[in-house]
């Protein structure tokens, strides 16, 4: 045997044993990656899916985890950057997770979740609500929250049938969320026949709205719709407010975080918002909103519960099939129904949730929240 | 046409900002000839000293006088901004100082990187935010029809912006320093060989620089009271297309260029839609650059031999 095939045989036979390696050591745990935003400026609502997911890991490994097996969170930071996520899912790709819960912006979760379905990896996002993302015709991308197309008409609907108002204005942040839930509710309300006299798109990260509210305020908008998330509200709200004009603000689950209440002040009262409904103050979860309150958690945000039953549904299906190959439980999720913190869920073909329902809350400026009757 | 007033408002309050940002760019680029891309970033820093000293005094303290926060703040942010203007010319500019000109650019680059990141590691990624320190205004017009809003910070930010360009302009024109400033912009191996420390004079530049990009960090601060680490980014693209607007190098240039970039944003986002704001901005750049390549206030560069 020659000096090369010598090396050529020691690297094939050192590869086979780090590969032995790796897989011994995939056998203690089951990773689950949690990719969310963790820095940047809304890693608020990463907090929320974080909490969750993190809650539903430690308080099924207490119970003695799955098939022996613990459980294990990998935290990933995607900046609610769709470039950044693409990144991060090459990340989980390259360590060989398989479950992925997350992840939380729609901007995000879009190109993300192509490499986990060409990859074979199960994706469940507990907060993506852009409808395009299960209507890919992908078998491995699931999500435990509504859709825009049903948060757009809810919005919709409350403005139509309670507000009535005469001129409303669609502004939204130009991204895929935002845009696209500005965009079901501008269809829903003229759809009733209410006439949205502006239709504009802000920047993300854009500071300076007074011209907007100058422009609002001189077409006699009475009604704004905002599609996007806190911080730009939180300045539209204040700095409107502040030329005095007065009329009412509503946004999606986006803009539903305390923070807004930080940027806006006293101007963030009475703006509504639509949220899935407080799974916080439902009684069949006393004992684990008493496990997050130990820990001086908040369980009432809108990300934290679906992120933890994306978690208990990963490990329900793996317990239920029997196997730990993620497509395989694919197909088992979408055949079954599953007991969580959000209620008993079922899944439609395409991924989302057959129902789902948002809820119009009214925000305070004390960073509380009241359901509107 | 009342609107209008009330768009002509806000376009000042905006483009106020932009130019105290821009004559950082303008005085760097007239006198070394080099872009500072780590400006952007002094400005964010200073809107950060900003928030932090105003919470401080106020909360912390329980100071209620606004007159005196604000006076304790300008200083606070003016001098430590200072020193981060004088550091970074001597870190990452002087020991470049006789390198090709893409150097320095790069080091430039380099910094701001450095920088974002120094302030996101120190103070965290997530936006900061404090409720307004002076609310308030004055309303004109009648109660049913439109009415025009001036708030006392925008004309707080007017007042600043010109007391602080006028002491500029003055220092520029009448002191000792100011001269030994247009000497070196003029040229600056003369000005050295006729014995005036001309690194001094840059190192005073960018202490300059910094001072104004302080005072537009402290009241963005104020005013919008949102601040996060990437805030320097746009704000920087925005007072360079300023000063490059009123001819880089030339210091009222940089005050008309921001001025009008302000205004123009402000109307487009009025007129047409809030979409085309920075299109209208970047064409009207464009456009001045085609027939007047050196900016509106600029003077050609001549060849030195």
């Amino acid at each position: 045997m020659n000096s090369f095939n010598r090396h050529v045989l020691s690297a094939a036979v050192s590869a086979v044993l780090l590969g032995l390696g790796g897989l011994a050591h995939a056998e203690n745990t089951i990773k689950i990656a949690v990719a969310g935003p963790i820095t940047g400026p809304v890693a608020q609502y990463g907090d929320m899916q974080m909490m969750g997911a993190q809650m539903a890991v430690e308080q099924l490994n207490a119970k003695g985890g799955v098939n022996g097996k613990q459980l294990e969170a990998v935290l990933m930071d995607d900046v609610c950057e769709p470039k950044q996520a693409v990144a991060v899912a090459n990340q989980i790709v390259n360590d060989k997770i398989k479950y992925v819960v997350g992840h939380l912006c729609s901007g995000s979760t879009q190109p993300a979740s192509k490499l986990y379905e060409d990859e074979g990896i199960l994706m469940i996002t507990p907060a993506a609500t852009n409808p395009n993302i299960t209507h890919q015709g992908y078998k491995m991308v699931f999500r435990t929250i509504g859709t825009d197309d049903q948060q757009g008409p809810t919005a919709g609907d409350y403005i139509a049938n309670q507000i009535k108002p005469k001129n409303v204005a669609v502004i939204h942040d130009k991204q895929q969320y935002g845009q696209g839930i500005a965009e079901e509710v501008k269809k829903t309300i003229e759809a009733k026949g209410f006439k949205v006299a502006l239709f504009e798109g802000v920047s993300k990260g854009q500071t300076d709205f007074s011209a907007l509210c100058t422009k609002m305020k001189s077409a006699n908008v009475d009604f704004v719709y905002y599609g996007g998330y806190h911080p730009e509200l939180g300045l539209i709200l204040r700095q409107c407010r502040e030329q005095g004009f007065d009329a009412g603000f509503m946004g999606p689950e986006g803009v539903g975080n305390k923070d807004i209440s930080a940027i806006a002040g006293p101007a963030s009262e009475g703006l509504l918002v639509t949220l899935p409904a407080d799974f916080s103050a439902d009684p069949a979860n006393a004992s684990l909103v008493k496990a997050f309150k130990d820990k001086n958690q908040d369980p009432s945000g809108p990300f934290v519960m679906p992120a933890y039953s994306a978690v208990q549904i990963i490990v329900d299906a793996i317990k239920g099939a029997k196997t730990e190959d993620p497509v395989k439980l694919a197909d088992y999720i979408r055949k079954h129904s599953f007991d969580t913190p959000i209620g008993k869920v079922a899944f439609k073909e395409n991924g989302d949730l057959k129902e789902f329902q948002f809820v119009v809350f009214k925000w305070h400026a004390d960073a509380t929240k009241t359901p509107v009757k | 046409m009342l609107e209008f007033f009330q768009q002509v408002i806000n376009g000042l309050t905006l483009g106020s900002i932009y130019a105290l940002i821009a004559i950082g760019y303008t005085m760097v680029y007239g006198i070394i000839g080099m872009i500072n891309f780590a400006h952007g970033e002094i400005y964010m820093i200073s809107a950060y000293i900003g928030l932090i000293t105003v919470t401080a005094l106020t909360v912390q303290f329980g100071v209620e006088n606004v007159p005196l926060i604000l006076l304790f703040t300008l200083a606070a942010s003016i001098l430590a901004t200072s020193a981060y203007g004088w550091a970074i010319e001597r870190i990452a500019y002087r020991p470049l100082r006789s390198s090709p000109r893409l150097i320095p650019l790069i080091s430039a680059i380099g910094m701001s990187i450095f920088l974002q990141n120094y302030v996101q590691i120190g103070q965290g990624a997530r936006d900061l935010s404090m409720q307004p320190l002076i609310s308030g205004g004055w309303r004109f017009g009648s109660d049913a029809g439109f009415q025009i809003y001036l708030s006392y910070m925008q004309v707080l930010i007017a007042v600043v912006t010109v007391i602080f360009m006028t002491a500029l302009t003055l220092f520029i024109a009448r002191s000792r320093l100011g001269r030994a400033c247009r000497a070196c912009s003029q040229d600056l191996t003369m000005t050295n060989l006729l014995g005036i420390d001309t690194n001094r004079v840059i190192s005073l530049t960018f202490v300059l620089g910094a001072a104004l990009a302080a005072v537009a960090g402290v009241l963005i601060s104020l005013h919008i009271g949102k601040i996060n680490p990437f805030i320097g980014f746009d704000a920087g693209i925005k007072a360079f297309t300023a000063a490059v607007l009123g001819g880089i190098g030339s210091i009222p240039g940089a005050m008309l260029g921001g001025i009008i970039l302000g205004l123009s944003e402000s109307f487009a986002s009025a007129y047409l839609r809030t979409e085309y704001k920075d299109v209208v901005a970047f064409s009207l750049l464009v456009l001045v650059l085609l027939f007047r390549p050196t900016g509106l206030l600029g003077k050609p560069e001549i060849e030195k031999v």
